[in-house]
């Protein structure tokens, strides 16, 4: 049986698979986009790569005939787009793609100026927390850059409605995606800043999409048309996901429209309890200050001094009292005193007896007159003494006298007149 | 102040002057005669806010036309579409 069985070789089976799968038409025309990783450029100028996705792989040649042609330079981690086939190598037994034609991924690409921009675009400070402007509270006109015909205008408009219905949405309509998108929303978004419709806040933005759909929003155009919008900016792009320019630009950037929307306005049973808890924390606190003021004039009014007002008299009154009873102590002690002096005086000796004083006195005098009587000069010439005068002096010397002097000699009856005759010294 | 000024100014600003005067009154020890006049004046300010919130009719919301024109339009007249 053995010989009924024929062998290949490696290159005849190879082969084999090469030529069913050249003969597959599926494999002559292929369409593959990728990210290019593993790039060799060989010399001869052909071009080998592998061609990846997250689960995937497929090697890829680019022939110099068709590499020539490229209008970029392909790296790695390029996110191309390839036409071309499929065919083996047979040589490796590997099946491959030969590419005619590779172009740059348009999404790559995009993300690519979009990071640029971004850049651009923040170093110029237009991205600036300090440029972003608060968004009223309480807006009761507002206006909406978006569609027309698209959910996304619904959902602003009606969430607007439900939260708060006293708020007038002015719908701007623009074109937001395609060509000519970029304009038509830069020329409404300057449309809404005209003073006349007097919005509070302008909600900038469109519904899902694919990045190229929202594309209108990353332009610089749009970007600088919400920075120098005066009325404040909320954007409102694609789902939670998608971040473009104008989110970064905005004053405010929601999620969905609808989160726009939300953001945009209260909610009116929230904003009617506020203002009820305003109304109730305003009466408490009135309440509560009546309440203590009563108190504290209650403690006043109970007080001793207001309950008997009698009372500070009283003790006034009661003062007066003392010093009167001080000052009556002090003029009796004082009288008493010298009342005591006085009886004292009274009974003095002296006074009790005046006649002593006088009997004293007298007979002090009459030992003077004694005296004066022992001094009398009459008193010597009564014991014979005698005084010579000289012409009206007394004589106490022989030599007061001269001769024949007419001398008067006094003695106690009467007067000698008398010569001198002579003096003899002792 | 008076009603009539009240009337004037925009929600927000009363809303703030209704805040700050609450605050006021409760962290400050204004006197009685005070309070009292801030108190009314918060409560003419409720008042306000409160008037233009329950008796505000609702908001017939405006399209701009190409024309430059405000028209009336009801987004629960219209058919729903779904995005592209």
């Amino acid at each position: 049986m053995q010989d009924e069985i024929k062998y290949y070789s490696v290159s005849q089976y190879n082969e084999s698979i090469r030529r069913f799968i050249d003969s597959v038409p599926e494999c002559h025309d292929v369409h593959i986009k990728g990210e290019i990783s593993n790039f060799k450029g060989a010399t001869r100028g052909h071009l080998y790569f592998t061609l990846k996705d997250e689960e995937s792989r497929i090697n890829a040649v680019m022939f110099k005939s068709a590499a020539d042609k490229l209008e970029f330079t392909p790296k790695d981690g390029d996110k191309v787009l390839i036409d071309g086939r499929i065919s083996v190598y047979t040589v490796s037994g590997t099946y491959q793609v030969y590419c005619d034609r590779m172009v740059p991924d348009g999404r790559g690409d995009l993300l690519k100026k979009l990071e640029e921009l971004k850049k651009k675009l923040e170093k110029e400070g237009l991205f600036d927390a300090a440029h972003k402007r608060p968004i009223p509270k309480y807006p009761m006109h507002i206006g909406v850059v978006t569609a027309p015909n698209k959910a996304a205008k619904s959902d602003i408009i009606s969430t607007i409605k439900r939260r708060f219905p006293v708020c007038q949405v002015i719908l701007f309509p623009a074109i937001v995606q395609g060509e000519n998108a970029k304009d038509s929303i830069v020329s409404m978004i300057r449309e809404a800043n005209d003073p006349k419709y007097n919005l509070d806040t302008l909600i900038v933005g469109r519904g899902g999409g694919s990045i190229e759909d929202l594309w209108a929003f990353n332009e610089e155009d749009v970007a600088r048309a919400i920075y120098n919008s005066r009325v404040p900016v909320i954007s409102a792009v694609g789902h939670e996901v998608d971040f473009t320019i104008a989110d970064f630009v905005a004053d405010l950037r929601a999620p969905t429209p609808t989160g726009a929307a939300e953001m945009a306005v209260p909610n009116m049973s929230d904003l009617i309890n506020t203002i009820n808890n305003y109304q109730i924390r305003l009466n408490e606190n009135i309440y509560n200050k009546i309440k203590l003021l009563r108190k504290e004039l209650n403690n006043y009014k109970t007080s001793y001094v207001l309950s008997n007002p009698l009372a500070t008299f009283e003790i006034k009154s009661q003062k007066l009292d003392s010093y009167i009873d001080r000052l009556n102590m002090y003029i009796n002690n004082k009288i008493t005193l010298d009342k005591t002096k006085l009886e004292h005086i009274k009974t003095n000796h002296i006074l009790m007896h005046p006649e002593e004083l006088f009997i004293k006195n007298k007979n002090s005098i009459e030992l003077y007159i004694n005296k004066l009587k022992l001094l009398n000069p009459l008193n010597v010439l009564s014991k014979g003494y005698s005084l010579v005068n000289d012409n009206g002096n007394l004589v106490k010397s022989i030599n007061d006298v001269k001769i024949n002097d007419e001398l008067n000699i006094r003695v106690l009856d009467g007067y000698i007149i008398s010569n001198v005759k002579g003096v003899d010294k002792k | 102040m008076k009603k009539k000024d009240l009337d004037g100014k925009k929600f927000e600003e009363l809303m703030n002057e209704l805040d700050s005067i609450v605050k006021e009154l409760e962290n400050g020890d204004a006197d009685l005669e005070d309070s009292i006049k801030k108190y009314s004046e918060a409560m003419e300010i409720v008042k306000v806010c409160s008037d233009k919130l329950n008796n505000a009719e609702e908001q017939v919301n405006k399209i701009l036309k190409s024309d430059g024109t405000l028209e009336d339009f009801n987004v629960s007249d219209e058919p729903q579409e779904e995005e592209e």
